[in-house]
């Protein structure tokens, strides 16, 4: 009997600490189940986005098309607003009504979707075997030590994001990048046999704010 | 070389125009999916089946067969095609959807004409920034002529096809994965059977096929099943598009008979090795399957010749143990997805088996727990050796942990990172022994226990004796390849 009203004691004890400082890190009540519903947000999808959804909608089967269009509407949604957060994840699961923990684990899922926001430039190299065995990784480096980030990183200056990335699909011609710029169009180029000499000039180019499409293929 | 003429999907690379519907159809484009609408269906999968097509994305399977697996009857068919190219090493469904769109388009309608498919969807990789908007817009000439849409060529077959793009997951290129991704999910692959042919997009009878696959259907209905199969080695029909890369002087996309040999490949089409170098180590289809050595060129890159020809060795799990595939069979390689990474006599082997080995661990969908966790510490104990912190037992190590997760999982990634892994320890055993040997962990254990065995000879003080005999009890179990940290 001692050591059950001994598990009660410290049970409830917990309970106590968990709730307090629940209270206390988020302010506001934990069972708050009004939280979800009062949460503003002053993001919307844009109007084309919404034409885009109606345009795709017929593609699938009706009692399917919500779902499917969750990825085309993520990405549309990423190029909105540059990423996908949680607020965005919220967004178009209402729109699409779909548990948001469906829409969140499918962009998580994928590594296209940013989780966090990018820098104005998203450069993306290929380091798989292709582009590995013909100095990938010496390119990489050049780019981190020059950008002073490490994978994934952003410049200070928020220019660049720097990743590392698995096969583009073009290994003949490696190593390989591709560049996003935020707001724009996707850029329909890679940037092909990179060597320490041309990436110097896509670092340059990038850090004038511009895309090299001279430099692509 | 007469084997270099003929042309089927390439014959449009490199021809900016052939984009164009009107230069596509004036050069015989459209006109077997013209003829294909009008067909009775059967026809149409008897004319396949008699061609030996095999499925071009990876696995060879007979794609005749293969849409024989549709329920006979079945109201609601789908037709997927794989353009999720994702296998490193590999680069030719690029090619094909960006310079020859119109093909697959055409070779889509007469698939759809044998199966009985009313919606078709082209599952794209989200990478292919260049390519989307070019199927996109060939798909939109193609309604624009009355080819696609409520009848096509005026009869009364309906066909839509839409794109629908991946966002990166290499895992969406299994076809299971890719139907799960596309009805708006994660890729996560599902348990075969039900195989899609029964039970696939939506639940409905769903046929998968690779983007070369159905470029090759306008061809066969053209020039008929027959004549396929006869430009083909045994059952293996047609010709085969090869994408090659690494340490050879022309890299790039060749369409080519089947029998030509590796050797061929690089020395005739591919020109040789840079800076007239050796060649180390082929991988002949893709970087899910066994590499082949120097001494195992002269085999046909043709599908059932890689998995049977005995000039190829078998993989092991330990010197002398075959691995096996199942049922008693044995593992030599497999012509997989066509794409060829040649390595020269300067490529390090531990290396390029670490980094392969963490594409897997990063691309793994974490369903099974063999892959999850399998790929992971395949990736960490290759990446020590090649760090020079390599520990005796970690051959032994890497060969146990991939013979675990091959065959106990339920898509073939977990296999795909397995085979590899025991072709790089089979034939290149010697450069992951070297490296744990000059290794610093092993220097600094051998360092210790040559100290802590001096020091048990002169025992100033008992307690040393004991610290070493635990130093040298460390050792061995070291030895023994236990994983400690």
């Amino acid at each position: 009997m001692g050591t059950f009203w001994l598990a009660v004691g410290v049970g409830a004890f917990w309970l106590a600490l968990g709730a307090s400082s629940r209270v206390d890190l988020v302010g506001e009540p934990i069972l708050g189940f009004a939280a979800a519903e009062t949460k503003v947000t002053t993001k919307q999808l844009s109007p084309e986005i919404e034409a885009r959804i109606q345009e795709l909608w017929p593609r699938f089967p009706p009692q399917n098309a919500a779902k499917a269009l969750c990825i085309p509407v993520l990405y549309l949604a990423q190029q909105q607003f540059g990423m996908v957060d949680d607020e965005v994840v919220d967004l178009v699961a209402a729109r699409l009504s779909l548990p948001a923990a469906h829409v969140k684990g499918t962009a998580t899922f994928y590594t296209m979707f940013n989780k966090k926001p990018v820098g104005r430039f998203h450069l993306q190299i290929c380091t798989n075997i292709a582009c590995q065995i013909t100095g990938a990784y010496g390119v990489f480096d050049r780019c981190k030590q020059r950008l002073a980030v490490e994978n994934h990183g952003t410049t200070e200056d928020g220019n660049v994001t720097l990743s590392e990335v698995e096969c583009l699909a073009a290994c003949g011609y490696g190593p390989v990048a591709q560049i996003a710029e935020r707001g724009k169009p996707d850029i329909p180029l890679y940037f092909e046999n990179l060597d320490l000499e041309r990436i110097e000039k896509i670092l340059d180019a990038l850090a004038e704010g511009r895309v090299p499409v001279d430099l692509g293929s | 070389m007469g084997w270099f003429d003929l042309k089927i999907i390439s014959r449009h690379f490199d021809v900016p125009q052939a984009k164009d519907i009107d230069y596509y159809v004036e050069h015989g484009g459209y006109a077997a999916a013209r003829q294909a609408v009008r067909m009775d269906p059967a026809a149409i999968t008897t004319e396949v089946k008699e061609s030996n097509l095999r499925g071009r994305g990876g696995a060879g399977f007979p794609t005749g067969i293969k849409w024989g697996f549709v329920p006979k009857g079945a109201q609601t068919v789908y037709l997927v095609v794989n353009a999720d190219e994702s296998e490193p090493g590999t680069f030719k469904d690029r090619h094909i959807l960006f310079w020859n769109p119109h093909m697959l388009i055409e070779g889509m309608i007469i698939a759809a004409r044998a199966l009985g498919v009313k919606s078709a969807y082209v599952y794209m990789r989200g990478e292919m920034l260049r390519e989307y908007p070019v199927l996109q817009t060939a798909i939109d000439e193609a309604y624009a002529k009355g080819f696609l849409g409520a009848r096509c060529f005026g009869s009364d077959m309906p066909l839509d096809i839409t794109i629908y793009r991946g966002a990166g997951a290499y895992i969406c290129g299994e076809e299971t994965a890719l139907l799960s991704s596309l009805e708006g999910g994660r890729g996560w692959p599902r348990l075969k059977p039900p195989f899609p042919a029964v039970k696939g997009l939506w639940g409905q009878p769903t046929i998968v096929n690779n983007v070369e696959t159905i470029a090759n259907l306008p061809w066969i209905i053209e020039h008929g099943g027959k004549a396929f199969a006869d430009l083909g080695v045994g059952r293996s029909g047609g010709l085969r598009i090869v994408s090659v890369c690494g340490h050879v002087n022309r890299p790039g996309v060749y369409e080519l008979p089947l029998s030509v040999t590796g050797r061929e490949l690089i020395e005739e089409v591919c020109g040789g090795i840079r800076n007239g170098r050796k060649v180390k180590g082929v991988i002949p289809g893709g970087v899910s399957m066994p590499l082949l050595t120097e001494a195992e060129l002269d085999v046909p890159f043709e599908f059932d010749a890689l998995q049977t020809d005995e000039r190829i060795a078998e993989v092991e799990v330990q010197p002398g143990v075959k691995f096996d595939l199942g049922g008693g069979r044995t593992l030599r390689t497999m012509a997989g997805s066509g794409g060829v990474v040649v390595m020269d006599d300067q490529t390090d082997m531990v290396s390029a088996c670490w980094r392969i080995l963490h594409f897997f661990a990063d691309e793994s969908c974490g369903q099974c727990t063999p892959c999850r966790e399998g790929t992971g510490w395949l990736t960490k104990v290759a990446k020590r050796i090649d760090a020079g912190q390599g520990r005796p037992g970690d051959v032994d190590l890497m060969a146990s942990i991939a013979d675990g997760i091959a065959g106990n999982t339920i898509c073939a990634l977990g296999d795909a990172a397995a085979w590899p892994t025991l072709a790089f320890l089979t034939k290149y055993r010697g450069e992951f022994e070297a490296k744990i040997r000059s290794s610093r962990f092993v220097a600094e254990q051998r360092a210790a226990a040559e100290a802590a065995a001096s020091q048990a000879v002169h025992p100033g003080q008992a307690g040393k004796a004991v610290q070493a005999s635990k130093a040298v009890q460390a050792s061995k179990a070291v030895q023994q390849g236990g994983v400690t940290s």
